[in-house]
């Protein structure tokens, strides 16, 4: 019995260390406030809200993962948890092997995070400046610091206005940078939540085959793209997973997914048709083709002539 | 030694940032001038009226009350530089990006307020220059003496600061520490006139402040030029409040950071 034990343990932790990221029966449960006496009382006391519940996922490396879901899916949230920001209430994740509560050192010293904030670097630091900083954090030593800010520079074609203060850059340059940002420890995995949502199409488009080409095909890191970009997930994810009320709904190979829907069925559709819910923010804008919109098919109010592939 | 990397880029940062703002730190300049200037006109007024008062530190109140509110700012700054240090940093919208990189939370907060520091330094110099040029003598200062008072105080009063920042990290506004402290020392510490004019009773409470201890301490080691063994009264009681707060700032600070990282509030303002 120790032996099945004891193999069962070596057994859990070599399946672990075969993905760049697993969850396990990964939950989140934030408190509600409801008046002051709550931030004294325990938090077994107080009402919660369930933002994640059982969310199971596997991520191999190299593996381009996208996380589909509507607004308030629990997107943000997952990758907060990944990323060590937030502390799950129950399950567990690693990433590249590690316990992201019990090693959160680890953990964050295997990642990158490209986030759509703009404001998340300093304004008034030049470009340069800012690599530089944040490149520290990342325990670079000096010597390493300005070589791999200047490749990183380099990579995301902005070395002739890396002198120039952040607050000039238009939207396109600033998500480059935050790229350049997130690449900056070599990191094997790498998150992206929405990276081109602040994007005008040519923008978004150009973004899209950078992350393609340079950081999938070239550097061969795992990501973990989190959108509601239906066109956008297509056109990069592997593999993807429909969050809704913080269950994943659905996963697999985009192809997998529209198997079992009518033939034709478009991305648009399997968002529909696991979340039931219109998916009128997933229009990138991009100008690639026409998006579907749909009125959800359970809480349809019937005012739209809208069918199942949409207008 | 990556942390000293880490502690020159945080400053350097600041100083940029700093540079950027170039009215704002001519106005701060230009307002301590004027706060100085009152003093010095209110100390001509006293004369040697508060002489029975001011004797143990010097007998001069303009010397008196330039070395408190010079050292009274290393209060303020650190009760305020941590917690407004994650609140600058929510603000602006940095603080997520340094929170997934492998340096922990406590040494991003603790290095993000070096600026800070170095910034109350340069005013407390700025102080006693003017000072000097206005007819401060401290011709018998025990330099040696005043840093070890300093550097007291800075661990002493950093370790309120942290109290003060946990407090702002899970209630977000409204920490009692800092308008406590910061208002019962500009009362009872010392710091604009001698303890002494407050009864006997009032007194006990400004020996509970560090900050008693500190602007004595550094009035004793400028002006009188006490030594080491005379300043050990204000060495001893500043290093008991140390030995007391630090360990106990930094339990409730990571108490703090595990409370807002499982309540999701870390990087919301």
């Amino acid at each position: 019995m120790i032996c099945a034990i004891l193999y069962g343990s070596i057994n859990s932790q070599e399946t672990m260390g075969m993905y760049s990221i697993e969850t396990r029966d990964l939950t989140k449960r934030f408190v509600l406030y409801r008046g002051f006496l709550d931030a004294i009382r325990r938090s077994e006391d107080r009402e919660t809200l369930t933002t994640l519940n059982k969310v199971n996922i596997k991520v191999q490396e190299g593996e381009v993962f996208g996380l589909l879901g509507p607004n308030g899916a629990g997107k943000s949230t997952l990758i907060k948890i990944l990323c060590t920001l937030i502390l799950p209430s129950e399950g567990e994740a690693y990433i590249n092997g590690y316990d992201v509560v019990a090693e959160g050192q680890r953990v964050r010293e295997s990642l990158g995070f490209v986030t759509t904030d703009e404001r998340s670097f300093y304004w008034r630091l030049s470009g340069r400046e800012n690599l530089r900083f944040f490149a520290t954090l990342y325990n670079l030593p000096q010597s390493a610091v300005r070589a791999r800010t200047e490749e990183l520079l380099e990579v995301v074609r902005l070395k002739h206005r890396a002198d120039e203060p952040f607050y000039s850059y238009s939207a396109g340059m600033k998500q480059q940078m935050a790229i350049a940002r997130g690449l900056l420890n070599d990191p094997a995995v790498l998150f992206m939540d929405e990276p081109t949502r602040s994007l005008d199409p040519g923008a978004a488009n150009d973004l899209r085959r950078f992350i393609k080409e340079e950081i999938v095909k070239e550097k061969g890191k795992t990501i973990f793209i989190s959108t509601h970009q239906l066109d956008e997930a297509e056109e990069l994810c592997d593999r993807l997973a429909v969050l809704d009320e913080g269950r994943i709904k659905a996963s697999g190979r985009p192809d997998e997914l529209k198997s079992g829907l009518p033939e034709g069925s478009t991305l648009g559709d399997v968002f529909c048709h696991y979340t039931g819910k219109a998916s009128l923010e997933g229009h990138s804008g991009s100008g690639s083709g026409s998006f579907p919109v749909h009125i959800p098919r359970q809480r349809g109010r019937g005012r739209g002539m809208v069918g199942k592939r949409g207008w | 030694m990556i942390i000293f990397e880490k502690a020159f880029w945080f400053i350097k940062k600041g100083y940029m940032l700093q540079l950027s703002y170039k009215f704002d730190f001519f106005l701060r300049l230009f307002f301590m001038l004027f706060n100085i200037l009152t003093y010095y006109f209110i100390a001509k007024l006293i004369g040697d009226g508060a002489a029975k008062y001011l004797e143990p530190y010097g007998g001069d109140y303009f010397s008196f009350v330039l070395i408190g509110m010079a050292f009274s700012g290393y209060l303020m700054i650190s009760l305020r530089s941590f917690s407004e240090s994650v609140r600058d940093e929510q603000m602006m919208g940095t603080l997520e990006a340094m929170l997934v990189t492998p340096t922990s939370t406590s040494s991003i907060i603790a290095l993000s307020s070096l600026w800070n520091f170095i910034f109350a330094s340069f005013r407390v110099l700025m102080y006693l220059i003017i000072g000097i040029m206005l007819g401060v003598d401290m011709s018998r200062a025990n330099v040696g003496g005043a840093i070890l008072i300093l550097i007291l105080t800075i661990i002493c009063f950093s370790s309120i600061g942290i109290l003060s920042a946990s407090f702002i990290m899970v209630f977000k506004r409204g920490d009692p520490i800092n308008m406590l402290l910061m208002s019962s020392s500009e009362l009872f510490g010392g710091v604009l006139f001698p303890i002494e004019v407050f009864p006997s009773w009032l007194q006990n409470i400004s020996h509970i402040l560090p900050i008693t201890y500190s602007v004595n301490g550094m009035r004793h080691a400028l002006l009188q030029g006490y030594s080491v063994s005379e300043l050990a009264p204000e060495l001893l009681t500043l290093a008991l409040f140390s030995i007391v707060l630090l360990p106990v700032s930094l339990f409730v600070f990571e108490r703090a950071v595990l409370r807002v990282k499982a309540e999701g509030g870390l990087v919301q303002y």
